[in-house]
C-alpha cells in the first residue's frame, strides 16, 4: 500500500510539497530595538540623557 | 521552486485546519478535522494533505481531553497517514512526523497496527542548541504528556538548551519556533525557573497569535501546563 | 551533557584573542589624538560625550588591561602608556578639580576620576573636594537610573568615600538584578545589564564578586543574547556581552564561547578595529573625504570593549579552579 502509486492518486499536491512543509528552514530573524534612548551613560554626561556606548554621530554640515 | 502556488495553497489549508484545532482546544469540544463528507477532487486532496502536514496535532483536542475521536475523523486521519508515507530520502522531521501520526492512530484505535520502529535521532545528537530547538519546534506534535520517544528523551537531556532556544526565537520574532519550543518546555524537567514560561507563552500569543499555527502550540502548551498542575 | 574542555581548542582561541586584543589596542593607540581633550573640555556648552566619555572609557579599559596582564606582556606596556597619556590629558588630575568647581553637583567628574584612582593615579585635592559634596543629602538623592547609581557607588568606593557591598540595595532595582524573563532582552536592556556587571565586578578588578544567583542566571541566558546580537550585527553590545561572559565564567567556570568570538572577530575592520554595528557602515565608507572623526566615533567604543572582553577572557586571577565540571546542567550543549 505504501507505494508511489498511492501518492500519485492524490493529484496536485505532491509528496515533495508535503515533505517541504514538514522540513521547513528556519525563518529569518527580525530585529527591531526601541527608539527610546536608554537613560544610561557609560561613565559621564550628567546633563543629558545619553545612550550608553554609541556616542551620537556628529551632526552633518 | 515552481511549486510556490501549491505550497501557498497548502499553507492556507494547514492554517485553516489549525484554526479549527485551536477553537477546539480553547472551547474544550471537538474540532471537526475532517472535511465535509463527500468532498473529493482537489479540495479533498488539499484537506488530506493539510491533515498530513498538521500531523498528530490534528487529533490533539481529543488526545488532551481523552475523548475518543469521531470515527469519520479517524478515517481521514488514517487515510492521510497511508497516503503520505515518508519517501526514501525523507528528512528526519518528515519521518518523525509520520511516526507521530502512526502512534496517535494506535492510541486512538488500539486495534490499529503497532507504529513502526522509531526513526533515529542521529541528526540531533551533535546539534547546537539553536538547531536543536528549531527541529524540536518543528516536531512539537511529539511533545505530549505521558508520551515518550527518542526525541523527547533527547530533549529531556537538554532543557536549558531548549530554554535558550525559546529566548532566541522570541528575540528573533520567530513566533512559530517560540511557540513550539514553549510547548516542549512545559514538559521538560530542569528548565530554569527564571525563564518565565507562563508570561512567555502569553507574550508569544500576543505577538504571533494571529497565526493559527502559533496559537495552536501556545494553547497546547497551556493545556499541558494546567494538566500537569491540576 | 556539557562539552569536556578541549585543551587544544582553548589554547587556539586564547591565541586568537590575544592577537585580537593586541591589534585592537594598537589601533586605539594610533587614534590617540582623537581621544585628546579638546579646547571645549571645560566649556559650558562642550559635549561631554565627545570628550570626557571617550577619555574615561579609554582609561578604564587600559587600567583593567594593565591590572590583568604581566608587566612583561606587550599589552601591558601599551595599556599603561595609554593610561598615562589619558592622565596627562587631565593635567594629572588638575582638570577634575577645575571641573568640580564648575559643576560641583555633577557625578561624572568623580566617575571618570575614579578610573584613574583605581590605577593609583590620584589628585588628593580633588578627592577632598568631592568628599565634601558627597556628604550632602542632595548627592545621595541625585536622580539616576539604578544602573548609573551603581557606577557612582563604585566610583565612591574607589575614592575611599564609601564601601561597596557585594549586593548593594540598588541591585534589585536594575533590570538584571531583578532576574527578569530572559526573553525580555533587547538592546537597551542589554546595555544596562552589561554595566551592572561591570560595576559589580569593578571592571575586572573584582571579577569573582558577582552574587552566585546572578552568575548562574548569566550563564543560562548569555548564549541566546550573544547569538542574536551577533546575528543582528550589534558588534558593540556583543563585545560587552562577551566581557560579561568572561566575568561570569570566573564564578561558573564556563569555557570561552569560541564560536561567538569568531563571529565578532570576523566583523573587524582592516586594522583590527570593531565597528559599532552594521548600520551606517556603508554610509561611512562612502562619505566624502577622510571622515576620520565619524570613523573614530563609529569604532572607538566597540574596539575598546573588544580589548576589554578579550583580555578578561584570556586572563584568570591566579589560583582559580579549572573550568566547567562535566554534568553541570548549565554547561549543556554539544561541542560546536
Amino acid at each position: 500500500m505504501r507505494t508511489d502509486e498511492k501518492v500519485q492518486e492524490v493529484t496536485g499536491i505532491q509528496a515533495a510539497d508535503i515533505e517541504a512543509a514538514l522540513d521547513p528552514a528556519e525563518a529569518e530573524g527580525v530585529y527591531r530595538d526601541s527608539r527610546q534612548a536608554a537613560a544610561l551613560a557609560l561613565l559621564s554626561g550628567a546633563t543629558k540623557l545619553l545612550l550608553s556606548p554609541p556616542t551620537p554621530r556628529p551632526k552633518k554640515g | 521552486m515552481e511549486q510556490s502556488g501549491t505550497s501557498t495553497r497548502l499553507q492556507a489549508a494547514v492554517q485553516d485546519l489549525a484554526s479549527g484545532v485551536v477553537s477546539a482546544l480553547r472551547g474544550g469540544g471537538h474540532a471537526h478535522v475532517v472535511p465535509p463528507v463527500g468532498t473529493d477532487g482537489e479540495a479533498g486532496d488539499l484537506a488530506l494533505a493539510a491533515v498530513r502536514v498538521l500531523g498528530a496535532d490534528a487529533l490533539l483536542p481529543g488526545l488532551l481531553s481523552r475523548t475518543p475521536p469521531d470515527p469519520a475523523e479517524l478515517a481521514v486521519f488514517r487515510k492521510a497517514v497511508e497516503a503520505y508515507p515518508p519517501r526514501g530520502d525523507a528528512a528526519p522531521t518528515v519521518r518523525w512526523s509520520h511516526w507521530a501520526m502512526a502512534r496517535t492512530l494506535r492510541r486512538a484505535d488500539p486495534s490499529s497496527a503497532e507504529p513502526p520502529h522509531e526513526p533515529d535521532t542521529a541528526w540531533l545528537d551533535g546539534a547546537t542548541w539553536q538547531v536543536l530547538t528549531h527541529q524540536l519546534a518543528v516536531l512539537a506534535p511529539l511533545a505530549l504528556p505521558g508520551e515518550d520517544c527518542a526525541v523527547s528523551r533527547l530533549a529531556a537531556g537538554r532543557p536549558v538548551d531548549v530554554a535558550r532556544g525559546f529566548v532566541r526565537a522570541v528575540r528573533r520574532r520567530d513566533w512559530r519556533q517560540a511557540a513550539g519550543a514553549g510547548r516542549w518546555l512545559t514538559l521538560l524537567p530542569g528548565v530554569p525557573d527564571t525563564v518565565g514560561l507562563d508570561t512567555g507563552l502569553d507574550f508569544v500569543e500576543l505577538m504571533g497569535g494571529q497565526d493559527p499555527l502559533v496559537a495552536l502550540q501556545v494553547q497546547a502548551a497551556r493545556r499541558m501546563r494546567t494538566g500537569a498542575r491540576g | 551533557m556539557s562539552a569536556p574542555a578541549d585543551p587544544h581548542r582553548t589554547h587556539r582561541i586564547a591565541g586568537a584573542l590575544r592577537a585580537a586584543a593586541a591589534d585592537a589596542l594598537a589601533w586605539t593607540d594610533s587614534r590617540r589624538a582623537d581621544f585628546a581633550l579638546g579646547e571645549d573640555a571645560l566649556a559650558s556648552d562642550g559635549e561631554v560625550d565627545r570628550s570626557w566619555k571617550p577619555l574615561g572609557e579609554l582609561a578604564q579599559v587600559c587600567a583593567t588591561v594593565a591590572r590583568l596582564t604581566e608587566p612583561a606582556d606587550p599589552l601591558h606596556a601599551r595599556a599603561r602608556g595609554l593610561l598615562d597619556f589619558a592622565w596627562q590629558e587631565t593635567h594629572e588630575g588638575e582638570l577634575f578639580l577645575r571641573l568640580q568647581r564648575l559643576e560641583p553637583f555633577a557625578t561624572y567628574p568623580l566617575e571618570v576620576y575614579s578610573v584613574f584612582a583605581s590605577a593609583g593615579l590620584r589628585h588628593p585635592a580633588f578627592e577632598q573636594a568631592g568628599a565634601v559634596v558627597a556628604r550632602t543629602r542632595g548627592w545621595r538623592l541625585t536622580e539616576q537610573d539604578p544602573t548609573r547609581r551603581l557606577g557612582v557607588l563604585r566610583a565612591e568606593e574607589r575614592c575611599g568615600i564609601h564601601r561597596f557591598g557585594q549586593t548593594p540595595p540598588e541591585l534589585p532595582q536594575t533590570w538584571l538584578g531583578g532576574l527578569p524573563e530572559p526573553w525580555t532582552f533587547g538592546r537597551d536592556a542589554g546595555y544596562a545589564l552589561t554595566h551592572v556587571v561591570f560595576h559589580l565586578a569593578d571592571w575586572g578588578r573584582d571579577a569573582s564578586a558577582l552574587p552566585p544567583d546572578l552568575a548562574v542566571y548569566l550563564r543560562d541566558w548569555l548564549p541566546p543574547w550573544l547569538d542574536t546580537c551577533l546575528e543582528a550585527g550589534l558588534w558593540d553590545l556583543a563585545g560587552e556581552l562577551l566581557a560579561v561572559a568572561a566575568i561570569a565564567a570566573r564564578t561558573t567556570g564556563e569555557e570561552v564561547p569560541a564560536d561567538d568570538w569568531r563571529r565578532l572577530l570576523a566583523a573587524r575592520g582592516p586594522s583590527g578595529e570593531v565597528p559599532l554595528n552594521d548600520r551606517d557602515l556603508d554610509e561611512l565608507a562612502a562619505g566624502p573625504g577622510s571622515d576620520g572623526d565619524r570613523y573614530f566615533l563609529h569604532h572607538y567604543h566597540s574596539t575598546l570593549m573588544a580589548v576589554f572582553a578579550a583580555v578578561l577572557a584570556v586572563t584568570r586571577p591566579a589560583g582559580r579552579a579549572a573550568p566547567a565540571a562535566a554534568g553541570r546542567p548549565g554547561g549543556q550543549g554539544a561541542p560546536s
